[in-house]
């Protein structure tokens, strides 16, 4: 299971990387945290999952849409 | 039972993680997200019961309530986006 986990998270980082529009990026983002919070919980940390969950889906999500309502959406290629 | 759920409530998340890399717009990545957000709460919630063990439910809880502020900043970005496009037509 973890195993499915971490080719799930490499994926999405690949995308996260690859990605021209920066929205498409932070949705790939704030699902690789949600995916590495659970992953933090199988391997048996669920306080290490908590603040993973509190922080990285929570707010970096909110603060970097703020950012690209601030400047313009669309990657230049 | 309980471990063939888990493996069930895995699967699901790979089909909702197939549709949040190739959805066409913005809209299917961000209800994609929110799907593959409740699965893993599921998720989340049966592995606590699983292992008999209160303080996994927190991390279901805590997720809970600040994932949803994510969803909803992303949702407002989007409805601001229309609109913006909207006066301009």
């Amino acid at each position: 299971m973890i195993e499915v986990l971490l080719i799930c998270i490499l994926a999405l980082c690949l995308y996260t990387v690859e990605s021209k529009d920066l929205l498409f990026g932070t949705i790939a983002l704030s699902a690789i945290s949600l995916l590495s919070a659970l992953l933090f919980y199988l391997l048996k940390a669920p306080d290490v999952a908590i603040t993973e969950a509190a922080v990285g889906a929570g707010v970096s999500t909110v603060v970097y849409v703020w950012a690209i309502k601030a400047t313009e959406r669309k990657d230049i290629s | 039972m309980l471990d063939a759920m888990q493996w069930f409530l895995l699967a699901c998340a790979i089909g909702a993680l197939l549709r949040l890399l190739a959805g066409p717009s913005a809209a299917d990545r961000l209800v994609a997200l929110n799907v593959l957000s409740g699965i893993v709460l599921a998720f989340l919630a049966l592995r606590g019961v699983r292992q008999e063990r209160a303080i996994y439910l927190d991390v279901a809880l805590v997720y809970d309530i600040f994932g949803f502020l994510g969803l909803l900043a992303i949702a407002r970005f989007l409805k601001d986006k229309a609109m913006a496009d909207g006066e301009e037509d």
